[in-house]
């Protein structure tokens, strides 16, 4: 007989806690019901447009991430074959190895710009919202203008780049940016990067001008250079923005797509294939739309992964 | 697999009993059909550009509803790149225009496998399409006998030159491979990019030249043969061809270098084209469109162009091949109520050649349809040019002298290898042999799986 165990107490003063509500549903009041009520009645609207536009499909694209589909026509169930051949075709690497090069350029170049940017602006106040305006201005183009607009500004025959040969600077001259494969990639890159980093300049900067001037001004009493006010008062006075802008680089260039098809459309010869662009070609050029939606849902996948580990971090107290 | 039934099938059905004789009235009142082939008809076109979509309106759809009392057609544009998809969503929910466009005969062999499109056959002895369109273009829109779809406009692959570069050059359009060379490494000698070309807008490009290259090297009788299965894509005959559009292509005689060929656009090397500094341009007809726009006072240049078959590069390949290819067709939805009404539109298209030859003069290339026609059949104001090119298409393909294009006749995997797979044989990833082996192991599969679209016999004609 095993031993007689002591009674679990708990303490008094948890016990009572009136900041802790009861999960006993009869202790609600009336009036308490009535909010709930009014609360889900006011976001019944938002829930249904939700399920029907992306619960629904995401349930779909499951279900024929199973099956071998064209896009037309019935669905024949064909359990993991898609997921095999995606995790067995090199075209399908390849693709992703843009996707991680993507990124690395991402969360380095527009983000170091971004700040040092938004930390030079925030040392001015005049001009500042001049400033702001002109470097927000390309994030409010559209991407089609934007990418025609860097096409012909990088043409080999007509672009900057025989218009300065033709002054005596000929260096740029000839280059075929975005057909040649070794600098198709980041030339792609660099076209989204000039309308994307400013947009991040005003995110930092705005959360630069919330942190308190006077740890600045003790800084200054205490010697610090202005690197090293930016390095031990700005940046860890902005690290939520600057782990939220890291946080939502690394998911959207898991699911770039725009620029890279408008300019390259994956090509030349597969250079600049990332995997939005090859689910695109599978689903409406090859009509292999099982196979896309497994691609898809195998960069949600990973996309879910990488925000589990952010909140895993924090959770485990990382101050991010 | 799930079939709806037809608005004329429903009738007879429906005739036999007073209760499915009233159903019937209330689902026509429904959906507006009215007996008779009439009623308020449904059309999504691809048209693209301002100016030919007024002339549609004031050139079809108008004197089609004055022809026709009782039909209105409702047109709706869509740009070509969003047509397919918007298609593809809208048949697939069961709705969708009475009359369907598709760009070419493999897109239409996936609804017609869906039952998404009714069949012609009863409509076309009705109206005699037989008569009033080419055989090659009839042939194509039948699939196990039947007619599921009409090509409504198709083009071949033709040599554009600079006239005035030519003249003052003193050169002759080549008329085989020797004389092609020649003039190619000459104009090159000479600092003149010999073919104009570019993919960076339009990826599939590389297409074009693989068109050429199997055709009028390898031959359409290799072709056919290749595309029903007879003989495997690895054949020398077709490696042979791929390592020959290779060579011309890392001669530079493609825009100038394989990279800069990646990169330059389609306004940037038809002005390349226009201005002389490019002397020809292997290009579709489609190109007719356009053309103007790039030479003479439009252009800020005072030269002219003209066009020339594309030379022969075997001798055994006739001196004569015009690829076929099918730019768009048009089907009736399964589900449409005023099937009739659609049929006499598609018969309206191609009954009075008078009427389609102005329309083809009046906007080039746009609206080629495929029905037998002679160069005096054109309006005396049309350019001479554009009308030799669509006599001497109508009268050589009438003969059997066709060839096939890639995007037309190949199902839609291997389609996509052939311009992907050339971009790589192209940067040196894959040699010409590997390309057509790959090619071949695609098609097998599409080949097994019955996704081959209608593959024309040259006696079909």
């Amino acid at each position: 007989m095993p031993a007689e165990q002591p009674a679990l107490e708990v303490p008094e003063e948890r016990a009572a806690s009136p900041e802790r509500p009861s999960r006993k549903r009869a202790g609600r009041t009336p009036r308490q019901r009535r909010r709930t009520i009014m609360a889900w009645a006011f976001m019944l609207p938002l829930v249904i447009v939700n399920l029907v536009v992306i619960v629904g499909p995401a349930i779909a694209t499951v279900y024929y991430s199973f099956t071998e589909w064209s896009g037309i026509g019935p669905a024949e169930f064909v359990g993991l074959q898609n997921y095999r051949q995606m995790l067995t075709s090199g075209e399908f690497y390849e693709a992703l190895l843009h996707n991680i090069i993507w990124t690395g350029i991402f969360l380095t170049v527009p983000i170091a710009m971004g700040l040092l940017g938004a930390f030079l602006l925030s040392q001015i106040t005049r001009f500042q919202m001049l400033f702001r305006i002109v470097y927000f201005i390309p994030y409010v183009i559209a991407s089609v203008v934007n990418a025609s607009i860097w096409e012909n500004l990088l043409d080999p025959e007509r672009g900057i780049g025989p218009a300065l040969a033709s002054i005596g600077v000929p260096f740029l001259d000839g280059v075929a940016f975005f057909g040649d494969q070794r600098l198709a990639l980041p030339s792609v890159a660099f076209v989204d990067n000039w309308h994307w980093w400013g947009f991040v300049l005003v995110l930092f900067l705005t959360a630069m001008q919330s942190v308190d001037r006077d740890l600045y001004d003790a800084a200054k009493v205490d010697g610090a250079s202005r690197w090293h006010q930016f390095r031990h008062v700005t940046i860890p006075g902005i690290r939520p923005t600057l782990v939220f802008v890291m946080l939502m680089t690394i998911i959207w260039s898991l699911l770039v797509f725009d620029y890279i098809y408008i300019l390259t459309q994956g090509g030349p010869a597969g250079a600049t294939e990332v995997v939005a662009t090859l689910m695109y070609k599978e689903a409406f050029a090859r009509f292999e739309a099982g196979y896309a939606a497994a691609l898809g849902l195998g960069m949600s996948f990973v996309s879910g992964l990488i925000v589990l580990v952010f909140l895993y971090l924090r959770r485990r107290g990382w101050e991010i | 697999m799930y079939r709806p039934m037809t608005r004329k099938s429903f009738l007879a059905n429906g005739g036999k009993a007073f209760v499915g004789a009233s159903l019937a009235g209330t689902l026509l009142a429904g959906c507006g059909g009215q007996e008779g082939g009439t009623g308020e008809l449904t059309y999504w076109s691809a048209l693209e550009g301002a100016g030919p979509r007024r002339y549609y309106k004031e050139n079809i759809e108008k004197p089609f509803e004055k022809a026709n009392p009782g039909i209105d057609l409702k047109v709706q544009f869509q740009s070509p790149e969003d047509l397919d998809r918007t298609i593809r969503t809208a048949l697939q929910g069961g709705e969708g225009p009475d009359l369907v466009p598709t760009p070419g005969p493999s897109f239409a062999l996936e609804y017609i496998d869906a039952n998404l499109f009714i069949e012609l056959d009863e409509y076309a002895e009705q109206y005699d399409w037989q008569d009033k369109i080419l055989g090659w273009a009839l042939e194509s829109g039948r699939l196990e006998g039947k007619l599921y779809s009409v090509p409504t406009e198709f083009e071949t692959m033709l040599l554009y030159y600079n006239k005035s570069l030519f003249e003052e050059k003193g050169w002759e359009p080549p008329r085989d491979r020797d004389e092609l060379e020649s003039l190619a490494e000459e104009a090159q000698g000479q600092g003149i990019v010999p073919f104009s070309a570019g993919s960076a807008d339009w990826r599939p490009t590389p297409e074009w030249f693989m068109t050429i290259f199997w055709n009028h090297y390898s031959g359409p009788e290799a072709l056919y043969q290749a595309l029903t299965g007879e003989v495997p894509w690895t054949d020398p005959v077709f490696v042979e061809a791929v390592d020959l559009h290779n060579q011309y292509f890392q001669n530079g005689w493609y825009g100038g270098s394989v990279e800069k060929f990646f990169s330059t656009g389609s306004d940037a090397y038809h002005t390349q084209f226009g201005d002389g500094e490019a002397a020809m341009n292997m290009e579709g007809s489609w190109f007719l469109f356009e053309v103007d726009n790039f030479f003479g006072q439009a252009a800020g240049n005072d030269n002219e162009w003209d066009w020339a078959p594309l030379p022969s590069l075997v001798d055994e390949v006739p001196l004569q091949i015009f690829e076929l290819g099918i730019g768009s067709t048009l089907s009736i939805n399964q589900r449409s109520q005023v099937s009739d009404a659609a049929a006499k539109y598609i018969n309206w298209l191609f009954s009075d050649p008078e009427r389609a030859a102005q329309r083809m003069a009046d906007v080039p290339a746009v609206f080629n349809i495929p029905i037998p026609i002679e160069r005096e059949d054109f309006p005396s104001n049309m350019d001479p040019r554009v009308a030799d090119v669509l006599a001497t298409l109508s009268e050589v393909t009438s003969k059997g002298n066709f060839g096939y294009t890639t995007w037309t006749f190949w199902p839609p995997k291997s389609d996509v290898y052939v311009y992907e797979g050339m971009e790589q044989v192209l940067t040196g990833d894959t040699t010409p042999g590997e390309y057509c082996a790959e090619l071949n192991r695609i098609f097998k599969q599409e080949l097994n799986a019955g996704e081959i679209p209608p593959i024309i016999r040259p006696e079909t004609a």
